[in-house]
């Protein structure tokens, strides 16, 4: 029998959905009130004991499930059923939860703001006239408007932890390997990463509890057993040592992010721990490291997508094969899409790549090379700023491709390193959210967790800060 | 850096992208942007060692089992018949690229 508290959890769900989205926030791509009801009634007895029972989780259309179409917010895969279901989403229903449905994204996940999903953007549920960030921007979404308590984003370069800072909620980047990649749509391989979603830092530690774990279909994934649940807040952080890394916090830095820094070490250090200034020496390079090593692999993943087994298919004027390509990709993916998959496409071609893609993987040696140094002279985690502002109006950046790959400044570094990092509320700036972010050392997510929670206890995430 | 109309031709076509020439005109000027910002990491001096962390990519076992698919390519293939996936006739590729 299929306990009723379950059915009520998801229909309780499709109203809270249906009210972000009468509002016109536009988080989801996808869901229905009936495939919510048809997946708590099918829960198993075992699932309904699991560590998210009845729980209803957003996923981002990028990782692919049976119950609902995975389009990547791109036109090519328009209408597409994915033949597989993602490792992490299995998981979670074995752990009991329900899948809210499908959350919008920028196309592929190239993106920082949900501007560039063929399915229009999504809205910040703190301003309207704001973007959510991105690429996971739907996810951030539908956790701050009250959708859903949990939701899975994905990371490249910063894809969870910029916009659950422009949000206003909590978004973990684990450490590369942690979570199976299986049935997520691949982007950058050397840097792809589930993330999860939570209002706090428990919720979205529980949800990455449920999803890690070593997997067979994904030779990447770390031999670990899988990470536990969150414990209490810690009352005292004495003994630990914060450092903070100079380069994260430039001279003219937008002063309302400062004053959110500033009271979050006050706190860090009023719980006792020891906040030391740092160097991470090769931080200025990490933007133009990235915007080499993900569009190359990009460029790579995205061949895939050529209109002959599966998804939409222009035919070119049935010419012959290529001329059935080249129409296929050309319409099917949008303006972003195409920049990255010719600008990794010219990094990786003869006479260049030498001088790009090569010189990028080894300025990536000495960017984890940094970390590696910082976190070995007994520093426990990092604390910085998660982006340089808040969160900007729509078509800010859009015209100019660099000023919005640099909102992205201080958190892709983490994915280069493949260490964990985390973003957490530390208070408004004009009713604006800041994000804080915590990087540890690789593996240690239970380190920057301990220390968000203590912190997250410790201010009102939600005050304004000046 | 400076990205011509060539290259912009050149790499569209390995990467098997239609571009118009609008797109082409803008392509042209972003990348060469991208490019030049890019052009910086030349300042690294290239001596950096890779980190050494004990990781090592697992190769699974080359068993032989069904693909663990939830449907069929015949329901998700846009042409598809006795098996396979159809296409219009290979054209340049039957030819070869530096064909006469």
């Amino acid at each position: 029998m299929t306990p009723p508290r379950f059915r009520a959890a998801a229909l309780g769900a499709a109203i809270r959905i249906a009210e972000c989205e009468a509002k016109g926030t536009h988080a989801f791509v996808e869901w229905s009130e009936e495939a919510l009801v048809e997946q708590a009634d099918a829960l198993t007895e075992e699932a309904a004991d699991g560590p998210l029972a009845g729980e209803v989780v957003a996923v981002k259309d990028v990782i692919a499930d049976r119950f609902f179409h995975t389009t990547c917010g791109s036109r090519i895969l328009h209408g597409w059923r994915s033949a597989f279901e993602a490792t992490a989403v299995r998981r979670l229903r074995e752990a009991g939860a329900i899948i809210a449905g499908k959350t919008n994204c920028d196309e592929f996940a190239m993106g920082s703001s949900t501007e560039h999903s063929a399915y229009g953007p999504s809205r910040n549920p703190v301003d309207p006239t704001r973007v959510p960030g991105g690429s996971s921007g739907g996810s951030a979404a539908a956790v701050a408007s009250g959708a859903v308590r949990l939701a899975l984003g994905t990371e490249t370069g910063g894809s969870v932890r910029q916009p659950a800072a422009f949000c206003g909620v909590v978004g973990i980047k684990p450490t590369y390997g942690r979570v199976s990649r299986y049935g997520l749509v691949a982007f950058g391989s050397s840097l792809d990463q589930i993330g999860t979603f939570g209002k706090d830092v428990a919720g979205a530690a529980r949800l990455l509890a449920a999803i890690s774990g070593r997997d067979d279909r994904d030779a990447t994934t770390l031999d670990r057993v899988p990470l536990g649940g969150p414990g209490p807040a810690p009352k005292s952080l004495k003994g630990t040592v914060i450092g903070v890394p100079r380069e994260y916090f430039p001279e003219g830095l937008h002063a309302g992010v400062r004053a959110g820094c500033d009271r979050a070490l006050a706190a860090l250090k009023a719980l006792g721990a020891e906040v030391r200034e740092v160097s991470l020496p090769h931080t200025k390079y990490a933007v133009p490291t990235y915007y080499i090593v993900a569009p190359a692999e990009a460029s790579s993943n995205l061949a895939r997508y050529d209109g002959v087994r599966f998804g939409p298919r222009e035919d070119g004027g049935l010419r012959d094969v290529r001329a059935l390509y080249r129409a296929t990709r050309g319409h099917g993916f949008g303006a972003e899409v195409r920049r990255r998959i010719l600008l990794g496409t010219y990094v990786l071609s003869a006479g260049y790549y030498d001088a790009y893609y090569r010189t990028a993987q080894r300025v990536r040696e000495r960017i984890r090379a940094d970390f590696a140094a910082v976190f070995g002279s007994g520093v426990h985690a990092l604390f910085t700023p998660t982006t340089p502002t808040p969160a900007f109006q729509f078509g800010d950046n859009l015209a100019d491709p660099i000023a919005m790959y640099l909102s992205d400044i201080f958190v892709c570094t983490a994915n280069l390193a493949w260490v964990p990092a985390l973003s957490l509320p530390i208070g408004r700036d004009e009713g604006l959210p800041l994000g804080g972010q915590l990087i540890g050392a690789m593996e240690a997510e239970s380190t920057i967790i301990r220390i968000a929670q203590a912190l997250e206890a410790a201010i009102d995430g939600t005050a304004e800060v000046r | 850096m400076s990205v011509t109309r060539d290259d912009i031709r050149k790499i569209a076509a390995l990467a098997e992208l239609a571009v118009d020439e609008a797109a082409a005109e803008e392509l042209e000027r972003q990348l060469s942007r991208i490019l030049d910002y890019v052009a910086q990491l030349a300042e690294v001096p290239p001596d950096a060692e890779p980190v050494e962390d004990g990781r090592v990519l697992r190769l699974r076992h080359d068993d032989i089992a069904p693909d663990p698919l939830l449907s069929e390519p015949k329901d998700f293939a846009p042409a598809f018949k006795q098996g396979l996936f159809l296409v219009p006739r290979l054209g340049e590729l039957d030819r070869g690229e530096d064909a006469p």
